[in-house]
């Protein structure tokens, strides 16, 4: 009777602990920014699916930031800019990977050369305000002594902005990044600045989590490393072959132009004590970085 | 280990299953609010995500026109908004899609939408996320508050809750029927027939479906079938006699007691018949006790022959044996069997090249006049078979001294009829019937007289009853038509070729499937009219029908039917209607009684109304001359006694007709 019993209950136990056995697709916010290559790849590679992850691809950083903020999203990746707004507005969001540091890749163009935008008594500024590159901005006016009341700031995403064309009666500055940046030289804009030839501007973009999954999927985030690692090594070693599958989240850029975007970023996925220690004065936190 | 019955078992099982569903039937529940939980997650996201990013790209300082339409319509086409507000920085409602109601929804409390995740769905009533918008590079902040439609909400969690409710009666109503059934014909039903047949052990119950119910049903068969042989060996060792297989002491003191129970209840007689082997002793001696054994089993195998089937037969002990013959209507059975016995004991045995002849002394006793118990009876039995030896041993005797003269007696009147049968001492007598009015003899009634060698004549009324109570009547009959006819023959080249004879047929002939073609054979070459067959009232009594027949194929021989004793039975009519009889015959008591004027106005009386019938009327037993005279007066036809003469030898009675 006892074993009965015994029986019964293991039976109904077990039967309750497999109630719930659903597990939920982790969902990772991007945009399309050629550092998040390593992404698009592995996503393409069905890496990303294997362990459960849904990649959404948004029109900007702002718009991630907004998907990730009402919780349609996981993970999220972005820049410091991203990182410090979300941990200001919802208080849940930690780095664990970081991807690369724009190495030319953000940068400022213009349709005048510096002297113009000097001489110029009103310019208009084109930027996403709530990104990076107002950081950029300000940092590309400090440094060449453009004075802030005869700027126009106007807050566009990039996509819009990529509308541009030059107009020689009004003077522009944008603030831009790779890839949106090809079509607007095509459109007769000229790079003025850029995070290569500014060392004291750090822009590095990464992936950010809720606590929750990076306690409870830990496992995945680790696999998740590992793949994207993976795959920077793919873009490293035969990038033909990773345009040809990622070209498509790239806004369609060339070939060539996808090799030049590349020489734009530098990879942190391994990142240095040094600019973990840099990050850190930032206020970056390191705890779930996984290295 | 405390025992379950089945139903308790039933009731635990029921329960377990009852958690089991439950459990299962809230598992899909609480599933599928978890499904609708995300739908719903899903959907208010993407609402709010929309608004949210449609208000970043359109909403200007202090002008929400361009966003209204949009708000209202969000709200409107959402089943799960109930409405939207839209809020400065510093909390001042700046449009809402429902503002009659603002001010209740005002007091509910809105969560941010990043926390939908870890509230209630169901219970949250409200959400709100914060639009920043710039001019230049001054930020705005805005917050939206969305307030849910809790009705519709709850709507789709209580239409689960009854459908899962529904679900989890009908499918509990249908396992807890279908376990029932199940439990029932495989197991209740089983073992209610297994009960019985270990109660009863009569019915076996069928190939029983579950392994070991089997199990237990071939072993309780093989157990019963086993007991059965021991129990029938036992109950052979208990009863029988090892020796000669007959019932044993105890077995028969058993029939003894039965019977005598029966005895008391039906009023019935059984006969114990006690045999003791004259010197038995000196086989036993003289050939061996393993030939004396052989002599008993033959001895127990020769009276097994002898009795009926329901007779019982036992060994009493040594030599001694003992029948019991139940339901006994009459002594002559027990007589005849008594009579086998000695009979079949007289022929020598023959064992191993040996002969040897024994006898047997018995002893007779009857339940209930000769013991009340079977003790006493066995006890008379023996003293009845002492009594016998001492008379010379190879003999019978009954218990009681008047019965045994009685029975002794009728089997000395057997032997001397069958002897009388055999060695023609039977004798044909008549009696004339003569004419009242003229006095001449016109015929004769034949009379059967046993006439022994060492006894004399033995009158009809010593052996007709016993002759018939062995139905050796019917040889005698036999006996009687042959020798009837033989002298209708005779007579019929003499001067008495007229006469007619009269012959008396008992019942039991009557009955007899050969009487008729007895008749038939006999009468070949004799005119039938010469003979005529008497009946008594008492032959009609029983078996009518039948008997009916057989006279309606006498008379179509052609020979004549009287009517015998008439007016001693019932004398009824409806057989002078219904027989047809060509005479009757009044009895010979109504002429001894002639001198009451009752008794002749009988007579008269019978004789009108067989004269009525234009029957002829024979008036018996006249003796007298007055008799006569009275007879002549009330014109009887014919009259038959000893004032004419009595029944005579066929010579004697030719003179008379002279």
């Amino acid at each position: 009777m006892k074993k009965f019993i015994i029986l019964a209950l293991t039976v109904f136990l077990f039967y309750g602990c497999t109630l719930d056995n659903k597990h939920k697709n982790i969902t990772l916010v991007t945009n399309s920014w050629i550092g998040y290559s390593p992404l698009f790849y592995a996503n393409e590679k069905g890496d990303l699916k294997k362990l459960g992850i849904k990649l959404i691809v948004s029109g900007s950083l702002g718009e991630a930031s907004d998907i990730y903020s009402v919780g349609k999203a996981d993970m999220v990746s972005g820049t410091q800019h991203e990182y410090f707004w979300l941990k200001e507005t919802t208080k849940d969001i930690y780095p664990f990977m970081l991807l690369d540091k724009s190495y030319g890749g953000d940068m400022i163009l213009s349709n005048k050369n510096i002297r113009e935008l000097k001489n110029s008594k009103k310019i208009y500024a084109y930027l996403e305000v709530n990104s990076v590159n107002n950081e950029i901005l300000h940092y590309f006016l400090k440094k060449f002594s453009i004075k802030m009341n005869k700027i126009t700031f106007i807050n566009k995403n990039q996509i819009k902005i990529q509308e541009l064309r030059a107009n020689p009666q009004k003077p522009v500055i944008i603030a831009t990044y790779n890839p949106y940046d090809i079509v607007l030289k095509k459109h007769g804009f000229k790079v003025l600045a850029s995070t290569r030839d500014s060392s004291g501007l750090v822009v590095v973009d990464g992936l950010f989590a809720k606590i929750k999954i990076l306690k409870s999927d830990k496992k995945i985030v680790l696999e998740l490393k590992k793949v994207l690692d993976s795959s920077i090594d793919a873009i490293r070693k035969n990038p033909k072959k990773s345009y040809k599958l990622i070209s498509g989240y790239l806004e369609n850029i060339s070939y060539k132009d996808f090799l030049n975007s590349l020489k734009k970023i530098k990879w942190i996925n391994k990142p240095p004590k040094k600019l973990l220690s840099k990050l850190k004065k930032m206020g970056y936190s390191e705890r779930y970085i996984i290295r | 280990m405390k025992t379950l019955s089945i139903k308790l078992f039933t009731i635990f099982v029921m329960i377990i299953l009852f958690m089991s569903e439950g459990t299962m039937f809230y598992s899909f529940y609480l599933k599928s609010k978890e499904n609708i939980s995300d739908l719903l997650i899903d959907s208010i996201e993407t609402n709010i995500l929309n608004i949210k990013f449609f208000l970043k790209d359109h909403l200007e300082k202090n002008n929400i026109d361009n966003i209204a339409t949009y708000l209202n319509t969000s709200s409107a086409l959402s089943k799960t908004i109930l409405a939207i507000n839209l809020l400065d920085n510093s909390n001042k409602l700046l449009y809402s899609t429902d503002k009659s109601r603002y001010k209740k929804k005002s007091t509910v409390k809105c969560i941010r939408i990043s926390e939908i995740q870890n509230k209630d769905i169901f219970k949250q009533k409200c959400y709100s996320v914060s639009v920043g918008t710039y001019s230049g590079l001054k930020r705005y902040s805005y917050n939206v508050n969305i307030y849910i439609n809790h009705v519709y909400i709850s709507s789709l969690l209580s239409d689960q809750i009854k459908k899962y409710s529904i679900y989890f009666i009908l499918f509990f109503t249908v396992l807890m029927f279908l376990l029932w059934y199940i439990l029932r014909y495989t197991i209740v039903s089983p073992l209610e027939k297994l009960r019985q047949f270990a109660y009863y052990s009569t019915k076996m119950p069928g190939k029983l479906l579950i392994r070991e119910l089997e199990s237990i049903r071939y072993s309780l068969d093989l157990t019963f079938d086993r007991m059965k042989k021991e129990q029938d060996e036992l109950y052979k060792l208990s009863t029988q006699d090892s020796l000669s297989g007959l019932a044993n002491r105890l077995s028969l003191l058993e029939k003894i007691n039965w019977l005598i129970s029966k005895g008391d209840r039906s009023k019935s007689e059984f006969a114990i018949i006690f045999l003791d082997l004259d010197n038995f002793k000196n086989i036993n001696d003289s050939l061996g006790h393993e030939f004396g054994d052989e002599v008993l089993k033959i001895i127990s195998s020769e009276l097994l022959d002898i009795v009926r089937e329901n007779d019982v037969v036992s060994r009493f002990g040594g030599d001694e044996f003992v029948v019991v013959l139940p339901d006994i209507e009459d002594e002559t059975r027990v007589l005849n069997v008594a009579q086998r016995i000695k009979e079949r004991l007289s022929v020598p045995i023959e064992h191993e090249h040996y002969k040897y002849s024994v006898t047997a002394s018995i002893g007779i006793t009857i339940y209930p006049r000769d013991g009340k118990d079977a003790t006493t009876l066995l006890k008379n039995a023996d003293m009845a078979m002492y009594r016998a030896k001492e008379l010379g041993k190879n003999n019978y005797h009954f218990f009681t001294e008047e019965l045994n003269r009685i029975l002794q007696e009728k089997m000395h009147i057997q032997k001397m009829m069958e002897d009388g049968l055999e060695k023609h001492h039977f004798k044909l007598f008549y009696q004339p019937k003569v004419d009242i009015k003229t006095g001449k003899i016109t015929g004769c009634e034949a009379l059967i007289r046993l006439i022994d060698p060492k006894e004399g004549l033995i009158p009809p009324d010593k052996f007709i009853h016993i002759a018939e109570a062995n139905n050796f009547i019917i040889p005698i009959g036999k006996w009687v038509i042959k020798e009837a006819i033989s002298q209708i023959k005779i007579w019929s080249n003499t001067k008495l070729k007229d006469l007619k004879i009269s012959i008396n047929v008992s019942g039991i002939q009557f009955l007899d499937p050969s009487f008729i073609k007895d008749l038939e054979s006999e009468l070949l070459g004799v005119d039938p009219s010469k003979l005529d067959i008497e009946l008594t009232e008492s032959v009609l009594m029983s078996k009518y029908d039948e008997k009916l027949e057989t006279i309606k194929k006498i008379k179509k021989l052609g020979l004549s039917l009287s009517l015998d004793d008439f007016g001693t039975g019932y004398s009824s009519l409806s057989y002078l209607k219904n027989i047809p009889f060509d005479t009757i015959k009044i009895d010979k008591s109504f002429m001894d009684d002639l001198e009451s004027k009752k008794s002749k106005r009988f007579i008269a009386m019978i004789v009108s109304i067989v004269k009525d019938l234009n029957l002829e009327v024979v008036a018996e037993g006249v003796e007298t001359k007055d008799q006569l005279e009275y007879l002549r007066k009330i014109n009887c036809d014919v009259y038959q006694g000893y004032f004419c003469s009595k029944p005579v030898k066929a010579q004697e009675f030719e003179k008379l007709f002279v």
